[in-house]
């Protein structure tokens, strides 16, 4: 073949995928074992979209934004095979929440000194620990194959549809009395008024419920945020890994696992060749145009990016329904989260155990007490950075010493609440002060930080949306609200990872189960898209 | 014990007595045990100073169901309502003020002066919420279905709801569901963007909860008033002499169909019997026994309180105990020489007659959400949501010639003080009313010849509510339909044989419109039968 003819022939692929994040990668990859002849375009030089790891400082290799792992789904690890792909997951041991007066709340992967622990803070809470431990598990076999489904459309009378919802609703109506109640209240309830329920402690409410607000811009006492809960919990109890973890390598080794099996199955990716529009016609996806001009033809296009890059700026107007543009416009991003990476020449020191030792290894919580979690919420409510926020860090470097020169640290800290919108200043003025009030707050509990950090990389939900393209921040690619959950997600009646537009796919976080390195709505958008074209060359 | 009764009602108040119309008009003779002096439980009017009268607790009526209206005939047993064509006055700290007349299209002109689109989007909001709301009234007089076994007429009503749902069309029904679990805040920023009048539509979704309208799930408290009336501000119906003039109708009602009723008679006790509730015991050692026993008093009170404890499995006694029910409303009643000048009216070509509905004084979203932050910690607001009427506007029978009444809702006043007690606080949350609304109508100090200021405390030691809540209980998504009070304990039944819930704690359980009371009769009825 001329190789004028060949390079023609190479620029039409069956599907493209738009953005190679995990969830981008996770759907190439599916597709390719498919047979499918994929590309994946990549805006930045790496690959990963938030689940990068990248040297920002010389030496010091960070997981820049997403750090740590445990929603990665089993079925996905299994079926491309990622081990064999260099993923190795590391076990974080435990959470560390250090208290202003001195003392510590520490629960280990160990269920004996856990429970030990507890009862040193309250007997109580030290025997309802393990039982809430017991009742969550149920919940989460309840959600757990939902998030393996496409959401049913609960307004249609599609066969398809009525039998989904009536298997959940058997599922439902199987559960016994107690599950019953407990995953009605999960499904409703607020984080802090769920664990109101079950606990006394509160530095144990407090660190528990933080998981129910990541990702959110809603506070502990908020309805809705005991499902993020249990959305968090699942990784802790899933089959394959029981409990979170670091990759090996940082995040980013997911990504290049995740990368890699696509390649090995035939996918073609593509780094810096950013997307500036998708190519219609006929109100049906042809390809799309990059930033440079070049076309690449496909008769499938994949987005795994946000819905308002996908709708607003790479489709005309014109191309989509008024009232399903105003949805996306509606569909809420509000990110409030920001990173704070820092590389250490030694390890903090923390007041309340000091030392080096086994509670550097795990995350360490900086969420004292549920009003100094609803305080800080309340700040960003009016558009201001926590000036104390709840922040949560590790010290991976700990686990993976290729991270950082010998003897030398990296610190990932994840902070909330970091809000996008500012009511005062932009976030480019405010980036110092946001890091400042972090190191300040960390500085309360281990004294030695200021002296030790060599370099530091403050990123703020603005920094997120520039540099990796998650709009507005949001870790989520889209708030983890009940009203943009599963058959809302993104928006109502296009939760299926159809699009008004024939031939083009959404497959990124926005789409239902939602984000957090879970893999989930790459794969299930694979499935999709092979249901409507068939296996194979198309 | 003397001879066993059909039917004994603990509690007077609005639900009670309609129980006790249906149950009495099968025949059943119930006898109403009131442990006040006057019937009515929170729905009362009072003298709260020499000449001065008021709904002292709750202070807009209704409406009651209108099959409720029609059965127990309270028009002829002297009910009359007083409508003010002006449902809401809301003054700004700017000077102006968001005048809303029950008529949509009035409303819409005068929302013109503040945004030209936000006066369309009034109309489209009014139309939302009466669609959602006719949809949803539906819900109101069902009993909520078992969730273990549901039974064919559980099944047969809800299909009905369900195809009335259908008839919304599938962006109707996205619609509803997507509204339901949100922000309030985030839902009238749908539609508006000046703040007052996002901030007047969202106080429908706080009024009487202890959430701020930044709080997921505020929507559906909206959505559920909007089924009882879905005008964006509520509504602005009093009866005249005050609410106690609509239970005293109720009563009288009920008493023409055959209950008994029995004021000064405080229940101390349900008795139970293997299980069985067989009678109650008052204060005074008088013994009643009854074959079943109704109660009117919110689930904590009647379940703990009255209860003793072993009678309940366990589970469900530690579940009640989490069933949210601290109040976080305050009330202060004031008697005025003569109605106070507010600063917008003034200014403006509107007269007094703006102020014939409800006065709300909480002018942002901002400040609504702040009033709130204040009771998170366990303090009062100190620049309240209030929520106002001066009923005596329209009714002159309620203060002397020329003197008028004020009945001032505050909201966020926590039960749990974090520090000092309300008996302490109380004063200064008066103060603080007062302060907030002299800011709006700057004489108002001046005219003020008494005041009564009813703390969560007072609200709970005076008309029994558990702490002080207003509902009952939290009216949050994880404690309605099928969850009020608890999940798989919503059809008005309990734990005890015999022994039912007809409140507010109940299904649906929001407001003045007797739902609660006339599910709980329906089911007592087919258990009797």
């Amino acid at each position: 073949m001329p190789a004028s003819k060949k390079m023609l022939m190479a620029k039409h692929y069956d599907v493209i995928v738009i953005g190679g994040g995990h969830n981008g990668l996770v759907n190439a990859a599916y597709l390719a074992r498919a047979g499918k002849k994929v590309l994946v375009l990549e805006r930045r030089y790496v690959l990963g979209g938030a689940a990068v790891t990248e040297e920002i400082i010389p030496g010091f290799k960070f997981s820049v934004f997403s750090y740590v792992v445990s929603l990665l789904r089993p079925e996905i690890i299994r079926d491309l095979d990622l081990p064999r792909h260099g993923l190795e997951i590391l076990p974080l041991d435990g959470t560390m929440t250090p208290m202003p007066n001195g003392d510590y709340l520490w629960r280990m992967n160990d269920h004996a000194k856990t429970r030990r622990e507890l009862q040193r803070h309250s007997k109580l809470d030290a025997e309802a620990y393990e039982e809430f431990g017991k009742s969550m598990v149920p919940m989460c076999r309840f959600v757990k194959p939902i998030l393996g489904m496409v959401p049913p459309d609960p307004t249609s009378l599609d066969p398809r549809d009525l039998k989904a919802l009536a298997f959940l609703g058997k599922r439902f109506l199987s559960l016994g009395a107690e599950d019953k109640y407990n995953l009605v209240k999960l499904m409703t309830m607020s984080a802090a008024d769920f664990l109101d329920q079950w606990f006394e402690t509160d530095v144990l409410k407090a660190t528990m419920s933080a998981s129910g607000i990541i990702g959110t811009f809603l506070g502990i006492r908020s309805p809705g945020t005991a499902y993020v809960l249990l959305h968090h919990y699942m990784g802790e109890i899933d089959g394959a890994f029981r409990s979170w973890g670091f990759s090996r390598g940082g995040t980013g080794a997911i990504s290049n696992a995740i990368g890699d099996a696509a390649r090995e199955a035939g996918a073609e990716i593509r780094l810096e060749a950013p997307v500036a529009r998708i190519l219609i016609k006929n109100g049906s996806a042809q390809g799309v145009v990059l930033e440079n001009g070049e076309e690449i033809r496909a008769n499938v296009v994949s987005s795994s990016v946000a819905p308002s890059l996908t709708f607003l700026n790479f489709i005309d107007s014109r191309e989509l329904p008024d009232d399903f543009l105003e949805d996306v416009r509606r569909y809420k991003y509000r990110g409030s989260s920001g990173k704070v990476n820092l590389a250490l020449d030694a390890l903090p020191n923390f007041t309340c155990l000091p030392g080096p030792g086994r509670h550097l290894r795990g995350a360490i919580s900086i969420s004292p007490s549920t009003e100094y979690m609803e305080r800080a919420y309340d700040q960003a409510k009016y558009g201001e950075f926590s000036r104390r926020p709840y922040i949560d860090m590790v010290i991976p470097s700990l686990t993976d010493p290729s991270l950082a020169p010998p003897g030398k640290h990296v610190l990932s800290c994840f902070v909330q609440y970091a809000p996008y919108k500012l009511s005062q200043g932009t976030w480019d003025e405010q980036r110092d002060a946001f890091g400042d009030a972090v190191i300040d707050t960390i500085s309360e509990y281990a004294p030695n930080l200021k002296n030790i950090i060599v370099g530091k990389q403050v990123i703020t939900p603005l920094d997120i949306e520039r540099q990796i393209g998650l709009s507005e921040g949001n870790i989520f690619q889209g708030e983890l609200s009940l009203e943009q959950l599963f058959f809302l997600r993104p928006v109502a009646g296009w939760a299926r990872y159809r699009t008004p537009i024939r031939k083009l796919y959404m497959c990124g976080s926005a789409m239902h189960p939602g984000g957090g390195i879970m893999g989930a709505p790459g794969r299930l958008a694979a499935l999709e898209i092979l249901k409507d074209t068939g296996k194979g060359k198309n | 014990m003397a001879a066993a009764r059909k039917v004994v009602i603990i509690g007077s108040g609005h639900n009670a007595l309609v129980a006790a119309f249906y149950l009495a008009r099968k025949g059943l003779k119930p006898l109403i045990l009131e442990r006040r002096d006057l019937v009515g439980g929170a729905a009362v009017t009072e003298e709260f100073h020499p000449g001065f009268r008021c709904s002292t607790v709750a202070h807009a009526g209704g409406p009651a169901l209108p099959s409720i209206l029609r059965d127990m005939q309270l028009v002829k047993h002297g009910l009359e309502t007083l409508e003010s064509p002006v449902r809401l006055f809301a003054p700004s700290p700017d000077g102006r003020a968001l005048v809303l007349d029950t008529d949509p299209n009035a409303a819409a002109q005068r929302i013109h002066a503040f945004s030209e689109k936000d006066a369309a989007k009034y109309l489209d909001l009014h139309k939302a919420l009466e669609e959602t709301g006719a949809i949803l009234s539906e819900l109101l007089s069902l009993t909520p279905p078992a969730l273990d076994k549901p039974s064919t007429e559980d099944l047969w009503k809800l299909l009905r709801v369900g195809r009335k749902i259908r008839g919304l069309g599938k962006k109707g029904m996205m619609r509803l569901l997507r509204w339901g679990p949100m922000a309030v805040a985030d839902f009238v920023a749908e539609f508006f963007e000046t703040d007052l009048l996002r901030a007047v539509v969202a106080a429908r979704g706080i009024f009487g909860a202890a959430t701020g309208p930044r709080s997921a799930g505020s929507t559906a408290l909206l959505l559920l008033r909007a089924a009882s009336d879905p005008h964006p501000a509520g509504n602005s119906a009093f009866p005249r002499g005050g609410l106690g003039a609509l239970t005293a109708a109720m009563a009288a009602a009920a008493k023409r169909a055959g209950a008994e009723i029995r004021t000064d008679a405080e229940v101390e006790q349900i008795v139970v019997n293997n299980g069985v509730a067989i009678g109650v015991v008052l204060r005074s050692g008088e013994e009643i026994s009854a074959k079943c026993v109704v109660s009117g008093a919110d689930p904590r009170r009647t379940l703990l309180g009255l209860l003793d404890p072993v009678n309940l499995p366990p589970n469900f006694a530690v579940k009640l105990q989490n069933y949210r029910s601290n109040g976080t409303a305050a009330k202060l009643n004031v008697a005025l020489d003569a109605l106070p000048t507010f600063s917008a009216l003034k200014q403006s070509s509107e007269s007094n007659a703006a102020l014939a509905g409800r006065i709300h004084i909480g002018p942002g979203i901002d400040y609504l959400e702040r009033a709130f932050d204040d009771s998170k910690y366990g303090e009062f607001s100190r620049a309240p949501y209030l929520d106002i009427s001066i009923p005596s506007i329209l009714d002159t029978s309620l203060a002397p010639a020329g003197k008028h009444v004020m009945s001032i809702y505050m909201q966020f006043a926590p039960y749990h003080l974090k520090q000092a007690s309300w008996l302490q606080q109380r004063d200064a949350l008066a103060d603080t009313i007062i302060k907030t609304l002299a800011a709006y109508a700057p004489d108002l100090p001046d005219k003020i010849i008494a005041r009564q200021i009813l703390t969560p405390k007072d609200i709970e030691e005076t008309y029994g509510l558990t702490g002080g809540h207003p509902f009952h209980g939290e009216l949050a998504l994880d404690q309605i339909f099928t969850m009020r009070p608890l999940l798989g304990w919503a059809r008005y039944r309990t734990p005890v044989k015999g022994l039912y819930l007809c409140g507010s704690g109940t299904h649906p359980g929001n407001g003045l419109t007797g739902a609660s009371g006339a599910n709980a009769a329906r089911e007592i009825l087919q258990d009797l039968r």
